[in-house]
């Protein structure tokens, strides 16, 4: 219910505030900015409904904590202008991203982007952007195809899977020694690619893996797959013998995934990737099964610096829950954006942005963004997290544990 | 060889699949008998039973875990719950989606559009009021593997569901043979004028059959969810697959939807064996449409139309 009335609710709040007047709507943030500040909104692009939905709420709420902290002055000083919040639901879903994007782009108040989230809905949504000459700043979309199609505008904050799965295949052969590997994709941009990659990585380190699709399931709202498709697969897994298997997708579906290898009596250790890594996952698959179960991000969790805590609970002051997956990545990229704005000055235009993006520097609560040309970020590592006990809990950087 | 080398396993999980299957596609068949309509609302019948289960489950026991004897009363009181669920969703459907559809001598399209936005509307309310993720069910036992059978690994809810369908079909098979009721249901599905001239009330009879079928239906929602969990989108494929189910055992027949359901259930099973799991539904439907060239009536159906 909760998500359905801030859906509805941002933008009937944007055109109440446009109705007030700029002043008006100033005057009510209590601000001393004069009505001659120009205002303009920052929206978010990500999954506010559906089987995914928590990891796009996570990163929500992140883009609207740091609006509302640029409004007030405490993360930059003196902006030449006002920021607004406008959020666009795409269900994480390819099908759905085109038109939430547009209707993004037909706000004119709109300068920036951060999202979309989800990569399959990037892949559908960016050509829009891309023509509208709109910059988006993505938290959490990993395709490595994305940096290659020519769009000067797309930007993200976190490795791609060219990181993910070459790491996570060194640390199931080195670390763990296996020599036979089972991966299953869902199907989805994301995991394809995720999946190839790992799987070449694997290879080379002379590995054996056997693939297999499954799509993801209408009961994840994640595809046209059936909840029962995982008990065949379960099985299949299990009489190839294969000691690790990995799964690239999100954490519906490989919660159902884990709980028939499970029922079925495999023993061998389960790996998933940032899609997954999400408390859900250990409630949806219950801690029994779960624990044990390996997981890689190329993001971080937030370590105990004063910054980094002070997020945490303003972070949760405003959502109503902890941070999650990709609230911090989220964060950074808005805060990256409002910084390039305050380069461009007061006057910011679509594009003028897009180049001051390509130039910004900025020093965040996960690392230090600065793009690449292609809009990739400079540098990556990867990091494993491990279900124990019920929770997810960081191991490190995978350079560190393999070692 | 592929079909070979886990053939026990994939039957023995295909039964699994192919008991919910048959549960759900009684409902689907026994409403074709007396209707001669499809009532594809049927997917978001099997939807309220998981939840009514959830939600009564969750009322009864809370979050403690059920042990030994009372992991048998939870797994009953679940699926009662269930089946009272679906069949007070299948009874309202037909009371407002049909009833008066029928009363003004509508035209099929008209009930086959009725049943569709049914479905769409039971479903987007349940999406809104309970949520979109998904919401377990505290399983009552711990799966895993209880024993084996030609080598294949037999799991503790694989057992439950086996057991809770069986019962559930023979009653269901001997209520529709010999009571009263099944009496009338048959007599509508022969010749409902005929039968209403014997003094059979047509729409009761019809009401009866929704609430049978919404029984069982229901139930399949308890026992899936069991496993999957609760979710407003739960009902679209195993529904799609049951109706499947339905057609090849010969719609209209009960034991026919039984056999169909079991039939697909291992058939889809066999059928990854030898291809990926995104192949699943390509085979599955691949053999659906082979059997119905060779006999259009499904395996037990003996004509198009009408049949009990």
């Amino acid at each position: 219910m909760n998500r359905i009335t801030l859906r509805l609710g941002a933008p009937i709040a944007a055109a109440a505030m446009a109705l007030a007047g700029v002043g008006t709507a100033q005057a009510a943030s209590g601000s001393v900015a004069r009505a001659s500040k120009p205002t303009y909104t920052i929206a978010y692009e990500g999954p506010l409904s559906g089987g995914n939905a928590q990891l796009g709420l996570n990163m929500k709420f992140a883009v609207q904590l740091a609006i509302n902290q640029a409004n007030s002055g405490t993360t930059f000083k003196k902006l030449p202008f006002k920021l607004k919040f406008l959020a666009e639901d795409d269900q994480g879903s390819a099908t759905q991203s085109p038109a939430a994007a547009q209707a993004v782009i037909n706000n004119s108040s709109v300068v920036a982007v951060v999202g979309p989230a989800f990569s399959g809905a990037t892949k559908a949504a960016e050509p829009l952007y891309h023509a509208a000459n709109l910059p988006t700043v993505s938290p959490s979309a990993t395709a490595p195809a994305l940096a290659t199609q020519g769009w000067n505008n797309f930007f993200r904050v976190v490795a791609d899977d060219n990181a993910q799965g070459p790491g996570d295949a060194t640390y199931v052969v080195k670390k763990l020694g296996a020599k036979k590997i089972y991966t299953v994709d869902d199907a989805s941009a994301y995991a394809v690619g995720l999946v190839q990659a790992f799987a070449k990585k694997a290879q080379q380190l002379g590995a054996t893996v056997t693939h297999q699709e499954a799509p993801g399931t209408t009961q994840c709202q994640a595809g046209t797959g059936n909840v029962q498709q995982y008990g065949a697969l379960a099985t299949e897994i299990k009489s190839s013998g294969a000691p690790v298997t990995f799964y690239a997708g999100y954490y519906c579906d490989f919660a159902l995934l884990a709980k028939a290898l499970r029922a079925d009596g495999y023993n061998g250790r389960l790996m998933s990737d940032d899609g997954s890594l999400d408390p859900h996952y250990v409630s949806e698959a219950g801690a029994s099964v779960a624990n044990g179960t390996l997981l890689s991000c190329a993001c971080t969790n937030l370590g105990s610096s004063k910054t980094d805590t002070t997020f945490s609970s303003q972070f949760k002051k405003l959502a109503g829950f902890a941070v999650g997956t990709y609230s911090a990545e989220a964060y950074d990229a808005t805060n990256t954006i409002i910084k390039a704005m305050a380069k461009v000055g007061s006057n910011v235009k679509r594009s003028a942005l897009v180049t001051a993006l390509h130039k910004v520097v900025y020093t965040g609560l996960t690392k230090t963004v600065h793009f690449q040309p292609n809009g990739n970020i400079a540098g990556s590592t990867v990091y494993l997290y491990q279900v124990k006990n019920g929770s997810i809990v960081e191991l490190g950087p995978v350079s560190k544990l393999v070692g | 060889m592929c079909f070979t080398q886990n053939f026990w396993n994939l039957v023995v999980s295909g039964l699994a699949d192919g008991f919910l299957y048959a549960l759900i596609a009684i409902g689907y068949t026994l409403v074709y008998g007396v209707l001669q309509l499809i009532n594809f609302a049927h997917s978001e019948v099997f939807m309220s039973g998981g939840f009514a289960s959830y939600f009564i489950l969750n009322a009864a026991i809370g979050t403690s875990q059920p042990h030994g004897i009372g992991s048998l009363a939870f797994l009953a009181l679940g699926t009662v719950g269930g089946g009272l669920g679906g069949a007070l969703v299948a009874f309202l459907l037909e009371r407002v989606a049909y009833r008066p559809l029928r009363r003004r001598n509508a035209p099929r399209l008209a009930f086959l559009i009725s049943a569709i936005g049914a479905s769409y509307f039971i479903y987007n309310i349940a999406g809104k009021e309970f949520g979109r993720n998904a919401l377990e069910i505290p399983s009552p036992f711990t799966n895993g593997p209880v024993f084996s059978i030609f080598g294949a690994t037999v799991q503790t809810y694989y057992v439950v569901i086996a057991v809770s369908a069986v019962i559930m079909l023979v009653l269901v098979d001997r209520v529709v043979a010999m009571t009263r009721l099944g009496k009338g249901i048959r007599a509508v599905a022969q010749d409902a004028e005929t039968a209403s001239l014997m003094g059979v009330n047509i729409d009761r009879v019809i009401s009866q059959t929704f609430i049978i079928g919404g029984i069982l239906g229901g139930a399949a929602g308890f026992l899936f969810g069991l496993n999957a969990g609760v979710v407003y989108t739960m009902g679209f494929t195993p529904a799609l697959k049951a109706f499947t189910a339905a057609v090849l055992g010969g719609i209209g027949n009960i034991r026919g939807a039984m056999i169909g359901g079991l039939l697909l259930g291992i058939v889809e099973n066999l059928g990854v064996a030898c291809t990926q799991a995104s192949w699943r539904d390509v085979v599955a439907f691949g053999i659906l449409v082979l059997v119905l060239l060779v006999r259009p009536t499904g395996i037990l159906g003996e004509q198009l139309g009408r049949a009990a």
